[in-house]
């Protein structure tokens, strides 16, 4: 497989970011605002008191900037192939020798690169310094939370995926989109950390794969998660990923069958 | 390279055509003829609804993968460029893509470049362009490489004289060397000039298919031939001619091109006198093909 188009694709996505400089400060100046007023909302809740029902300030502070670091980092866009089916693009896409599947993890991966070396990293140094949050439970737990956190954003992108499909049925995915970002942001435990969920919505989560985005990863960079359990949710994340996956492509392959038959 | 047998797909009705490699087909026809379902059909965008299509010896749906690197195609109004993209750096973008090796590409990029006149511009993005200028760009992004096969639907909107010229200049030369090219147009002068073979399409029924010069004689194989004269009448009794009219000093021949060649004509009248204007004049294109139409309509009413 020649790698030099998604290459050049990553590497294009990468700097055409760049280029939006004012954009880019922005977006850090939001992400640090966004850290803030949760951490001043959490204060409140806290409301002096070092935990509740086991977990302490300092977790959830934690939890917040590590899950809202990710989320900029995991920037999806759910409009990539809906604008190429809505302008009629996707048929010159198809007709080139590459896999579009294939360019849309590249442009998403350069994306996320660029998200993760010039909007998560400035943020995340500001929130240690000016918020503070744990350490990572240990070195191998860091390594871990990386792995996971890569996991974590390809069921993301595997869910995205999915829903951008849709497009080929639906003149308009706004709704569709603005549903999993809903579900994805309470969901997922960005908002609303999932130790405080319900039992029975704890229960509901696990046959979801939302935990598995942010949540996994954090429960491996504070150290709560045996090898074992570890293990477990890695392997569970993979399978979101395969499932999900399984069923984006099922509709890709259904689209494009449409796009063939019925003319786009 | 290109074969279709009894293929329907929307307006497109049981239609059979065979193009051999190497050649420029012009494919004429009015808005809704079928021309770009036809273009989609042969590059793999539409399944034929019933009927057999070949492309490079495979079937264009379910093997297109096999020669998308073969493959150029051209739709107006769907650009294969990215706006955001500067002129340069969609080609090199298109490098990586086709996986094409950088010397000789970038070398063809300069001689496109130069030859369509956008050197000037390569840095900069192409929304900025005008319609003109995006379209030079765009017709060098299906032109460059080795292509075997080049699909253009409607490639002259927007460009101006010069563009057009060197346009049918680089498909003819694409040919040359060995490419087959498919173009759809409006425009009958500048695709019969170029094309080697025509297809023309009625309501999405194939009308013909062949070379302008068996188009022309066997719908419309009468010349007109004007000759101002400078001596006196020739005799003209041996010629089976059609007709013929003296008006002052011009003498208006009319005769069947099929049986009766220009030089024949005037070998016998220069014998005989002196000549000091010729003109000969072709049925128009468009006027013949509104007589195929008017002929075959009522079959297929």
């Amino acid at each position: 497989m020649n790698l030099a188009p998604y290459m050049a694709y990553f590497k294009k996505s990468f700097l055409n970011r760049s280029a939006y400089r004012f954009d880019h400060i922005m977006s850090i100046f939001s992400n640090c605002l966004r850290m803030f007023i949760f951490w001043e909302i959490y204060k409140a809740l806290y409301g002096g008191r070092q935990e509740i029902d086991g977990v302490t300030m300092s977790m959830v502070t934690t939890n917040f900037v590590l899950s809202m670091g990710l989320d900029a980092v995991f920037y999806i866009n759910d409009y990539f192939l809906p604008d190429k089916i809505g302008n009629g693009s996707i048929t010159t896409e198809l007709l080139r020798p590459m896999s579009f599947k294939g360019r849309m993890i590249a442009e998403n991966m350069g994306n996320a690169v660029f998200n993760l070396l010039f909007r998560f990293a400035p943020a995340f140094v500001v929130a240690c310094l000016l918020i503070g949050i744990l350490p990572p439970a240990s070195p191998l737990m860091l390594v871990l939370f990386v792995v996971s956190a890569v996991l974590g954003y390809g069921v993301l992108w595997t869910i995205s995926f999915a829903v951008q499909m849709t497009a080929f049925w639906l003149l308009n995915v706004w709704s569709m989109t603005t549903i999993k970002n809903v579900f994805v942001n309470v969901l997922s435990g960005t908002m609303i950390p999932l130790w405080f969920m319900p039992d029975w919505m704890e229960g509901v989560l696990k046959f979801t794969p939302f935990s598995s985005i942010y949540f996994t990863p954090i429960q491996i960079y504070l150290g709560q998660l045996e090898p074992g359990e570890i293990a477990i949710k890695c392997a569970i994340q993979l399978l979101w990923i395969g499932v999900i996956y399984v069923v984006g492509d099922i509709l890709w392959k259904c689209g494009q069958k449409k796009l063939v038959v019925q003319g786009g | 390279m290109v074969t279709l047998e009894n293929v329907s797909k929307f307006i497109i009705s049981d239609l059979s055509l065979h193009i051999p490699k190497g050649e420029c087909v012009g494919i004429i026809g009015a808005s809704g003829a079928g021309k770009t379902t036809l273009l989609k059909i042969i590059c793999g965008l539409l399944k034929p609804k019933s009927g057999y299509v070949r492309v490079l010896g495979k079937d264009p749906v379910t093997e297109k993968g096999r020669y998308k690197r073969d493959l150029s195609v051209f739709l107006v109004g769907k650009s294969a460029l990215d706006g955001y993209d500067t002129v340069k750096q969609s080609f090199e973008l298109m490098q990586s893509i086709y996986g094409l090796p950088k010397d000789s590409f970038w070398r063809e990029y300069e001689e496109l470049a130069g030859r369509l006149d956008f050197q000037k511009y390569e840095n900069k993005s192409l929304k900025s362009l005008s319609l003109g200028q995006r379209m030079r760009v765009e017709l060098a992004a299906v032109l460059i490489g080795n292509p075997k096969l080049i699909l253009l639907d409607e490639p002259n909107v927007g460009l101006d004289e010069n563009g057009k010229a060197i346009l049918w200049e680089m498909l003819e030369e694409k040919c040359r060397q060995g490419a087959t090219v498919l173009v759809a147009s409006h425009n009958l002068t500048e695709i019969a000039n170029v094309c080697t073979r025509l297809v023309l399409l009625e309501k999405g029924h194939l009308l013909y298919y062949g070379t302008e010069r068996n188009l022309r004689s066997k719908y419309a194989s009468i010349d007109v031939m004007e000759l101002k004269l400078l001596g006196a009448l020739p005799d003209l009794e041996d010629l089976p001619l059609k007709e013929y009219s003296i008006l002052g000093d011009v003498l208006r021949i009319s005769y069947d091109s099929n049986y009766l060649s220009s030089a024949e004509i005037l070998r016998l009248i220069l014998a005989q006198t002196q000549v000091a204007e010729v003109n000969i004049n072709k049925p128009d294109l468009s006027d013949i093909i509104l007589q195929i139409k008017g002929g075959k309509s009522s079959e297929f009413d």
